[in-house]
């Protein structure tokens, strides 16, 4: 059982919900929508991710979570046709903004996908510092020291470091995954964004990876995408529950502290989808 | 098209159904010994080839390779002589010239085609592009011949004439017909199969790999240079062995825009003629075995170094694999 | 490997600082050069498309008159003098010596290179795994070399001359190795779980490929026929050595013959400009042959994709 969870555990029983969206703001999200070829796939999305936390967005499949991610690091506009209307912060930012080259946004927005995805033809080394050699930085003692912090983060180091010239398909899924932690926090992000990270990996490397997320949120702010509501359950801060509505649209239903939507949810549409009565 | 049935390969074996000598029954016999005959006769072309060519390789020894004269000794008294070096340095620079343009606008143009064009064009360009790798070498060749050269004449000869040092660098053409004009359509004519293979290829890297890529901070060119194209660079070898394969087999095309002569200087602009083009333009002329063992034998050095080729690519790709393994 | 007493000297705030400083230094190159090789590669598939689509414009547009002329297939070839300059006659004897070359190679070719490639599918011995090896260099090898393999063999060991037979036997070289490996491909692209099923059932493997798996790539088998010859449609060195040449119309394998690719090359190089035009007008032809055919591969493979569906 996980710290967090201890926590969480002590909090019910003292009824202490803490909202952490009373703390610093890490990104604020307003009427976000996402629209492709006119067909809109999520709309009306309005919440702050609080910083240093773990936000989840869960809901079934279809209900455009993966979708709402996607336009936090502008990664829909690699797609034709694709709209995103709304206003999405970072800070005193304006993501959609002009004065944001895309390049330094995604720099300060990192991104972990739902497969493990090292560069085939890099070696560990290289693959942990290429976010940092995109960017410019050459000098090796700064590119040495940032693999061993990334790696230490992400809990890697000690497993790999006497390898790090090796390839990525010697690690195995987990630490394949954990790899690409390290490659993403390499670049010092504020805000990870997450896209059902362990849904591709075992039972024991999804424990791991999720220990990591709760490490991991005292440097930087965590939004994570989860198709299991458990996980959502066991790491996250904060909760939002998008549900696909009958215009096949994704629109955000509740969002609470965590412990507050797992047990006494506002909405009976949400208290539906914790009890598994659909999927 | 790339075959990736060796999993099919793995698994039959797994099922143990290699018919052993005692189970072989007609339809195991009929596959051997059609296949028996088809190695019969690939032994037999290059026997043939390299028997015919035998006599001349004896008489000229390196010669053949280095040496500038092709004079047939029939009927002069004096002894023949059957040099190669301009066949062969022709061979090798209109398919440097090609493979480097090919190589070069094929590479660009397949990355514009996976990410630049819209993704409703992919499936009408990919058309396109197969359709023009299809067309016969004849055709290009005949264009290059009644279009391009006329305009290598007027246009492109005098301009690089101008240029400072120019008729010392480059030559100067006999009717527009040169090496450099050669390489040109050669460039043409590989580049749609060149653009085949390598869209495919660069189609193949997984989005997931671009995503990522871009997720942390790259521009779409550091991307495409430092990801997209790395990953790869496999496809992309064997598409240039297999056009640099089709550009110093080319016969046709060629002999119809070099120019024919051989030459002591191989400027761009200069007439030159290539080991294929060369036989096939002297074919009609060729009396008597000793013109056309002579023939033979550059034919056999172009035999050789295709096949040479051939190995080297499959070697190399097959170590590449392994090294790259499977992410 | 990094000396981790080093690297503690390096601390996270140091990178972050170096990160920003290198990001923001390098920006505006980075993107530049992003942009500039954004429109190099515009450029790149501009400068690929304008030669192509000039070819195809040009031959079109001089080949297209020609091809409607009356007599250009029915009609053997003329010699034009300056008094007649037009009097070129037709290409039949051409045609019809393409066509016989074809239809002997594709006899002669395809049962072998099927079966082959067959044998190589389904094989994994060292003679299957040669013959792989030896048909894809084949592939790659110059096809004037197969002229002269139809020289040494069918002209000159064989007695049988320059014939339309030597045209064939040169083709029908260039062809099989195409068939074997396409056929191999298609061959193995059929999933082992029917190959499976069928020996499950008991059949004996040579059955399970006969009746199981073979019909089941048949598809692709006739794609990658079809296919070849439409590669062997447009080939001129190989014959261009061998066929001999002729004015007749005639299709007998004995015979000297002529060959609508050979035909287009000593036009080309006539000083009429009426046999110049009679060149492009092979070359449409051609080109038109072999963009029917692509299309029927195309058609057939896609309607049996939907069937499978």
């Amino acid at each position: 059982m996980t710290e967090h969870t201890v926590n969480m555990l002590k909090a019910v029983q003292e009824q202490e919900i803490v909202d952490p969206r009373t703390g610093p703001i890490a990104m604020r999200l307003s009427d976000v929508s996402v629209a492709f070829n006119g067909r809109t796939a999520v709309r009306d999305v309005t919440f702050d991710v609080p910083a240093n936390n773990v936000t989840a967005l869960i809901g079934p499949s279809g209900s455009g979570k993966t979708t709402l991610l996607r336009s936090l690091n502008r990664l829909h506009d690699l797609t034709k046709g694709a709209k995103v209307s709304g206003k999405i912060m970072l800070g005193e930012d304006d993501v959609y903004g002009g004065n944001i080259p895309v390049t330094v946004l995604r720099s300060r927005i990192g991104m972990v996908f739902q497969r493990p995805n090292p560069f085939p033809t890099m070696s560990l080394y290289d693959n942990v510092v290429s976010g940092l050699r995109f960017n410019g930085v050459k000098k090796k003692s700064i590119l040495d020291a940032a693999v061993e912090e990334s790696l230490k983060a992400a809990a890697l180091w000690d497993e790999i470091k006497d390898r790090l010239k090796a390839h990525g398909s010697t690690l195995s899924g987990g630490q394949q995954q954990r790899l690409c932690i390290a490659r993403a926090l390499a670049v010092e992000p504020e805000v990870l964004l997450m896209d059902e990270p362990t849904s591709a990996l075992d039972p024991i490397a999804t424990q791991k990876i999720e220990e990591l997320i709760s490490q991991l949120k005292s440097r930087v702010t965590i939004v994570i995408v989860t198709h299991n509501m458990q996980q959502a359950a066991r790491v996250s801060d904060l909760t939002a529950f998008l549900l696909m509505g009958e215009d096949r649209a994704g629109e955000q239903i509740e969002v609470a502290p965590t412990l507050k939507l797992f047990s006494q949810p506002d909405d009976p549409r949400t208290m539906d989808y914790i009890q598994g009565r659909f999927g | 098209m790339v075959a990736t049935a060796k999993t099919s390969q793995t698994a039959v074996e797994a099922e143990g159904r290699r018919p052993s000598a005692s189970t072989r029954g007609a339809y195991e016999w009929t596959l051997l010994i059609i296949s028996g005959l088809f190695g019969l006769v690939s032994v037999w072309f290059v026997g043939t080839i390299i028997w015919q060519s035998a006599s001349t390789f004896k008489s000229q020894g390196f010669y053949i390779f280095t040496g500038l004269n092709w004079i047939p000794g029939a009927g002069t008294g004096s002894p023949s002589q059957y040099g190669g070096r301009a066949m062969i340095f022709g061979t090798i620079e209109t398919s440097l010239i090609a493979m480097v343009i090919a190589v070069i606008i094929g590479t660009g143009t397949s990355l514009a085609i996976n990410f630049l064009l819209p993704q409703k064009m992919k499936t009408f360009v990919a058309t396109v592009v197969e359709l023009l790798a299809a067309i016969p070498s004849i055709v290009y060749g005949v264009w290059g011949m009644l279009v391009l050269a006329p305009w290598f004449l007027y246009t492109i000869g005098p301009f690089l004439s101008s240029l400072p040092g120019g008729t010392a660098i480059f030559g100067t053409t006999v009717a527009g017909k040169s090496l450099l004009l050669a390489g040109l359509v050669l460039a043409i004519m590989v580049l749609p199969t060149f653009v085949a293979i390598s869209r495919e290829v660069i189609g193949a890297v997984p989005h997931e790999l671009v995503e990522a890529s871009l997720s942390l901070g790259a521009t779409r060119w550091q991307t495409l240079w430092k990801t997209v194209i790395p990953t790869a660079r496999i496809g992309l070898f064997g598409a240039t062995t297999l056009a640099l394969g089709r550009a110093i087999g080319e016969t046709i095309a060629v002999s119809l825009v070099c120019g024919g002569v051989i030459g002591s200087s191989f400027k761009p602009l200069e007439p030159g003629v290539t080991i294929a083009g060369f036989i096939a333009t002297q074919w009609g002329e060729a009396v008597g075995s000793d013109q056309i063992g002579a023939l033979f034998a550059i034919g056999a050095i172009l035999m050789v170094v295709s096949f040479a080729m051939s190995v080297f690519s499959r070697r190399l790709v097959a170590r590449q694999r392994r090294a790259a393994a499977v992410v | 490997m990094t000396d981790s007493l080093t690297t503690q000297q390096i601390t996270s705030a140091e990178i972050r600082a170096h990160l920003r400083e290198r990001s923001s230094a390098t920006l505006r190159r980075r993107m530049a050069t992003s942009r500039i090789m954004t429109i190099l590669c515009w450029l790149a598939i501009s400068l690929a498309a304008v030669p192509l689509v000039a070819l195809l414009i040009r031959l079109f547009e001089k080949g297209t008159p020609v091809l409607l002329k009356s007599g250009f297939f029915t009609q053997l070839p003329q010699q034009p003098t300056l008094f007649d300059q037009t009097n070129t006659g037709g290409v039949s004897n051409a045609i019809i010596g393409s066509i016989a070359i074809i239809a002997y190679a594709t006899l002669a070719s395809i049962p072998i290179g099927i079966v082959v490639g067959i044998y190589t599918a389904e094989s994994d011995s060292k003679f299957a795994s040669t013959i792989r090896v030896v048909a894809s260099t084949m592939v790659g090898a110059p096809s004037i070399l197969m002229g002269l393999f139809a020289f040494g063999l069918i002209v000159v060991q064989l007695h049988l001359g320059f014939s339309i037979l030597a045209g064939s036997f040169a083709v029908s070289v260039l062809m099989l190795p195409v068939l074997i490996g396409s056929t191999e491909i298609a061959v193995r692209n059929v999933p082992p779980t029917l190959r499976e099923a069928g020996l499950a059932l008991g059949a004996k493997p040579s059955t399970t490929s006969l009746r199981i798996v073979l019909p089941a790539a048949t598809t692709g088998i006739v794609t990658g026929a079809i296919l070849a010859i439409s590669r062997a449609v447009g080939e001129t060195a190989p014959v261009l050595l061998v066929i001999g040449g002729a004015y007749a119309i005639t299709w007998k394998p004995n015979d000297p013959g002529s060959a609508l690719p050979v035909t287009m090359n000593s036009y080309v190089a006539s000083n009429f400009d009426s046999l110049k035009d009679l060149a492009w007008g092979i070359g449409l032809l051609l080109v038109l042959v072999i963009f029917v055919l692509s299309f029927a591969a195309r058609i057939w493979a896609a309607r049996k994709q939907k069937v499978q569906r």
